[in-house]
């Protein structure tokens, strides 16, 4: 693989509040990599950046190839039409519009509603269309499942791999580590305008130890525990309950989501 | 140029769409009109004379300075403005389509205006229609850029709207379409001349196309492109 994006000393401040403090990374070519990050941890500042939307006060940005954004949604003008954008967006590119791409993206099926009609799938949908007017070498993807219902979420993934295969670069701004760890090569932990964490879902796991969270719910009320060993806890959980006669209404366990483990490496470091 | 051309196009559609501009270039303006043309006309006949001026100039300052603003407002105000960074196209190009479609919505709501005053209340038609044009067009661009300027600095859709009115009445009521300005105090008389809405009124009667009345709406009209260019040189380093 070779280098697809390069970001070195990438520094961002708003006034006086910074926001990016000198990001250095690499993404490979061909690879799903990911910006994770809690609301106002710079993620977003940090791809705007890097596709060229926002200027940065210091630092480099070098991408290698020709990029597509997906904007979030409300960046188009609310009576415009879908096919109308795909027009302009590939006129504005010079290029020749790709009919098998919408249709793998459902483009024509909404082609005669208004961006203000569309849903918000729809409208994720469509705004990765336009960033694949001009047949990008590297997409970037900002919160791209935001909003969306289980099914949007589950297609949209397809279409990410998709777009994986035919060798495109993709970045992804999220703050949903369940999406991130099944579709992402790599990700990069975006806090307080630090990379904290940049490697592999795995690499992530190892460093902090997988956390579950176990919530139960009894006639005495909810209870959560945390948790390494899932089974050894719910077991020994289920008999103490057995024991005293309390009578389980429900039961729900939860991976450790990404603030949680941004807790545990804060506290990691602070120790 | 093809995209510059669809873009103007794609913009006049969607004016129509939006209906914002639909009602601020063309319904309220040719109600005002038929309304007034009635009124002016039966109280005052010899306001037959200048009557299609003076419902023009209320038209385009409804449509410049009310209609305008909230469009680029939506655009250079959001998110929106990122789709021309993001296709590598110029920033002002928004403002350009937007400024180019408003001018052929208004030229339209003018031209209806001057064919059907003589019809309906026997409003006398312009001698030289060439000149009148030229400065139909001269009143639009100056009238447009000023309502640009507003889109561009305020950046809050009840500010906008209330700024847009102060901008908006006294053109109407201080520039003499209403009634004579000599039948204005003094100050008020003064105050209204800053308003290019005067000497465009002026500009378009047959008697005023004069550099006395050229000069300041060309002096307007350059001042909102410079500070057009600096508010938008402005979005682009951010």
């Amino acid at each position: 693989m070779r280098g697809a994006i390069w970001v070195r000393e990438l520094r961002k401040s708003y006034g006086s509040h910074i926001v990016l403090k000198g990001l250095d990374f690499q993404i490979e070519k061909g690879e799903i990599f990911a910006l994770l990050g809690v609301n106002g941890a710079g993620k977003t500042t940090a791809l705007e950046c890097i596709e060229g939307l926002r200027k940065y006060d210091s630092g480099a940005v070098t991408v290698n190839g020709k990029m597509g954004i997906q904007l979030q949604s409300s960046s188009l003008p609310a009576y415009i039409k879908p096919m109308e954008a795909v027009k302009l967006f590939a006129k504005w590119n010079r290029t020749k519009i790709d009919y098998a791409m919408l249709n793998g993206l459902g483009i024509k099926e909404i082609e005669k509603k208004q961006y203000i009609q569309l849903s918000t799938g729809q409208k994720r949908r469509l705004h990765l269309a336009l960033a694949l007017i001009s047949n990008p070498d590297v997409i970037f993807l900002d919160e791209p499942t935001a909003g969306l219902d289980v099914e949007g979420r589950l297609s949209l993934h397809e279409q990410i791999r998709k777009l994986k295969s035919n060798g495109k670069t993709i970045v992804l701004a999220s703050h949903d580590m369940a999406e991130v760890e099944t579709l992402c090569d790599r990700i990069a932990i975006l806090n307080n305008g630090n990379i904290v964490f940049c490697g592999t879902a795995s690499e992530l796991t190892d460093k902090v130890g997988r956390k579950y969270f176990i919530h139960i719910k009894t006639q005495r009320g909810d209870n959560t525990f945390e948790t390494d060993n899932i089974e050894d806890t719910l077991i020994s959980l289920l008999s103490e309950l057995k024991q005293k006669k309390i009578h389980v209404l429900d039961i729900k366990v939860d991976r450790g989501t990404l603030e949680q483990h941004f807790i545990e490496m804060s506290r990691r470091k602070a120790e | 140029m093809n995209g510059f051309l669809f873009g103007i196009a794609l913009q006049w559609k969607l004016d129509i769409r939006s209906k914002s501009l639909l009602v601020t270039c063309y319904i309220v303006p040719l109600i005002f009109f038929l309304l007034m043309g009635g009124i002016f006309t039966s109280v005052m006949p010899e306001m037959r004379s200048t009557l299609i001026q003076s419902m023009i100039v209320m038209s385009i300052s409804m449509g410049a300075f009310i209609g305008l603003p909230p469009s680029l407002l939506q655009t250079y105000g959001s998110d929106i403005k990122k789709v021309y960074k993001a296709n590598g196209v110029p920033l002002y190009l928004g403002l350009v389509t937007m400024f180019l479609s408003a001018f052929v919505h208004l030229m339209i709501s003018c031209v209806i205006i001057l064919l059907l005053a003589p019809i309906l209340f026997e409003a006398t038609l312009p001698v030289q229609l060439p000149f009148f044009f030229f400065a139909l067009a001269i009143y639009i661009i100056v009238s447009l850029s000023i309502g640009s300027v507003l889109g561009l600095i305020v950046k809050n859709q009840a500010k906008l709207t209330m700024i847009a009115q102060l901008v908006f009445l006294p053109s109407i009521m201080l520039s003499g379409i209403m009634f004579p300005v000599g039948l204005l105090p003094d100050f008020l008389e003064t105050i209204g001349r800053i308003f290019p809405a005067s000497q465009g009124y002026r500009l378009m009667l047959d008697n005023g196309f004069c550099l006395e009345n050229l000069w300041y709406l060309i002096l307007v009209f350059c001042v909102a492109v410079i500070v057009c260019g600096i508010l938008l040189n402005k979005q682009k380093s951010k």
